[in-house]
């Protein structure tokens, strides 16, 4: 699909020219609390996805992780 | 605004563990009672630990040392002039500079499962033999 | 390696060379009014979520009773188990599809053992919607090396007649100190439908009481899903994500118990017809739907969370195509906003719209001919939809989390003017709905 391969290159143009943002380490006391946590709470995302999912066409599409503390 | 003081020229001779922390570190919440195990195990052997802190507001860093005391030296540097130095890439992140003042190992994390790993690098620092149990 | 001596002036105060002088034991210093009776050495090993959470439409429509945990067990060096446990109850009606008629309607229960009379001017409603349904699910994280994190995990469902099994597993990887996060995801399921009476031929008439000779049994579908994502710290204050997900579904994926009325070209309205003497059986022509035994969806996703001294704004948009023809937009607005130092209230806002499925028909045509697939699911038809809530937090005494969150979720979509026949212009076509949902959550750890 033209429209997928337009995203994904943008996607990974976006990760390239990462190298130039961010914060250093021991700046991460913000991205450490609870609530900004990409994910914060994820029952609460399990049952809105449930109701929708249930109610409309689309589905999920949510993501995974990154952001935080970045510790360890 | 404290300045970062750690004058290593006047611990040469010393072992010194340098290790950066933050109270929002998760990890490091395990690696202070490991310090203080290692504290109390070498620190008469030469072991000097310097824990310096990055929290920009010493009063977290002050909340932290309320649950997780520390038997060790605490150092201030809300700047991070001393991180910068370093080039710390991950919090935590700890050096082992030997008696000649060069830095012998750096770690970055903190994991429970390679304690040993860590310790075993102080002890050759130290230049002891192997005390592990 | 580098040789670093640095020397700076010593502050007045000496504040650097505070040292908390230890004893062996530490629990002597624990007593002095710390904020949580915690031994300082351990960290907790469970982080336990569980809600109790309602939703309820309007109009007898379907009311869902359901409590959900998710339990995370710790081990060393950020390993985690998590389990999840959800339970449904399920009552109340979801329309049939069959279209209002100015007249009564009578049609046979999905068992295919009774009738139902629907009064005239209403939507013929299903209200077989009767059901318990349990959900599991397991996880296990796992880093390697220093920048990687995988997670795999399964999933299985169940209810009355349906039953999920499922797979999963997940990479991530940490970039440029950890300031940019690859992810990558797939998740495989095999889901089974066992309805009440047998799964009807698609587009097989809608039969009289007892008589069962269009039913198949039980089929299956096969869902292959796949996420590929990456995270960026772009500043103190601000995170955002990206993901791409693809989608395929592939075997029965028909809704077994959805009908589409058969109308008169010119009137629009249902066929009617009589049972044979003494039998019980529809009033009218209908007839079951069907689906394309394929599809396949891409999703696009992008999510940014933002720090403003104190509260946060947390904004995502996701856009969904599929070969359907369905296309579709959602919008999530949150607002956290802490109300002292251990309350807060979230305000939210989400905003989703969609059009309708290439097959979406409101009513076949008597005489014409049938097309390829067709169904009349509102769920697959053109509407848009609002949320509007929001949540009230706060910690216990024994600085655990509570919340309770209140939200109005509404649909209202319309039928194409090219699918509305005769009198069916006159009519309300397409079953908004109006529904309530409450959630209250508890969080704690052991």
């Amino acid at each position: 699909m033209k429209s997928t391969t337009i995203i994904t290159a943008t996607l990974l143009l976006t990760c390239s020219g990462c190298a130039s943002l961010g914060v250093e380490p021991w700046e991460r006391d913000v991205l450490a609390k609870d609530e900004m946590q990409l994910n914060a709470d994820p029952v609460e995302a399990a049952i809105d996805d449930h109701i929708y999912f249930s109610k409309e066409a689309s589905s999920g599409g949510r993501g995974f992780g990154g952001g935080g503390c970045g510790c360890n | 605004m404290a300045d970062s003081s750690v004058n290593l020229i006047e611990l040469r001779g010393n072992v010194v563990l340098l290790d950066f922390w933050a109270s929002w570190c998760v990890p490091c919440r395990r690696s202070f009672p490991w310090m203080n195990a290692i504290h109390h195990k070498y620190a008469d052997r030469g072991l000097v630990i310097i824990a310096v802190n990055l929290d920009r507001n010493s009063a977290d860093a002050k909340r932290f040392l309320e649950r997780y005391p520390a038997a060790f030296r605490i150092v201030y540097d809300p700047d991070a002039n001393l991180a910068k130095e370093f080039g710390i890439e991950v919090m935590p992140s700890s050096f082992i500079i030997g008696k000649d003042g060069q830095s012998t190992a750096r770690h970055a994390g903190f994991k429970v499962k390679r304690q040993d790993e860590y310790e075993a690098a102080i002890v050759a620092a130290l230049g002891l033999e192997s005390l592990l149990e | 390696m580098a040789v670093v001596a640095i020397e700076m002036a010593r502050t007045r105060k000496n504040e650097q060379f505070i040292s908390v002088a230890l004893a062996t034991a530490t629990c002597t210093l624990l007593g002095s009014g710390l904020p949580t009776p915690v031994d300082a050495q351990e960290e907790p090993s469970w982080n336990i979520n569980t809600a109790a959470f309602y939703y309820g439409e309007d109009g007898g429509r379907v009311q869902d009773f359901s409590i959900k945990a998710i339990a995370e067990r710790m081990f060393v060096d950020d390993r985690v188990l998590t389990l999840g446990l959800a339970i449904d109850a399920l009552t109340g009606a979801t329309p049939s599809g069959a279209i209002r008629l100015d007249v009564p309607q009578t049609l046979t229960q999905p068992s295919g053992n009774a009738t139902k009379t629907v009064p005239a001017g209403e939507y013929p409603l299903d209200d077989t919607f009767r059901d318990i349904r349990v959900a599991l699910t397991v996880n296990w994280q796992q880093p390697f090396g220093d920048t990687n994190l995988f997670n795999v995990g399964a999933s299985l469902s169940k209810e009355y007649d349906y039953l999920h099994v499922g797979l999963n597993a997940k990479v991530a990887r940490n970039f440029n100190k950890r300031n940019t996060t690859l992810s990558a995801g797939i998740a495989i399921a095999r889901d089974q439908i066992d309805p009440e009476g047998g799964i009807p031929t698609p587009f097989s008439s809608m039969l009289d009481v007892g008589d069962l000779s269009n039913r198949l049994g039980t089929d299956s579908k096969d869902i292959l899903d796949v996420v590929v994502g990456v995270s960026q710290v772009v500043s103190r204050n601000l995170v955002v994500q990206a993901n791409y997900s693809y989608s395929y579904s592939d075997g029965y994926l028909n809704d077994p118990y959805r009908i589409l009325s058969i109308g008169d070209s010119v009137s629009g309205d249902t066929i009617p017809r009589t049972p044979p003497p003494g039998v019980e059986g529809p009033s009218h022509e209908y007839i079951f739907e069907s689906r394309p035994v394929e599809r396949t969806k891409h999703s696009f996703y992008t999510q940014a969370k933002y720090y403003m001294n104190g509260k946060v704004l947390d904004a995502s948009y996701r856009y969904m195509t599929d070969d359907w023809n369905i296309d579709s937009h959602t919008v999530n607005l949150r607002y956290r906003w802490p109300l002292g130092a251990s309350k807060f209230l979230e305000p939210h806002l989400r905003l989703y719209s969609q059009n309708e499925a290439e097959f979406y028909r409101l009513s076949l045509v008597d005489g014409a001919a049938l097309p390829a697939h067709a169904s009349t699911d509102y769920r697959l038809g053109n509407f848009d939809a609002i949320t509007l809530g929001a949540k009230y937090g706060w910690k216990t005494r024994s600085d655990n989390d509570m919340s309770i969150r209140v939200e109005w979720y509404q649909q209202s979509g319309s039928v194409p003017a090219n699918l509305i026949i005769g009198n069916q212009a006159g009519r309300n076509n397409y079953p908004d709905l109006n529904a309530l949902i409450v959630q209250f959550s508890y969080r704690f750890s052991r």
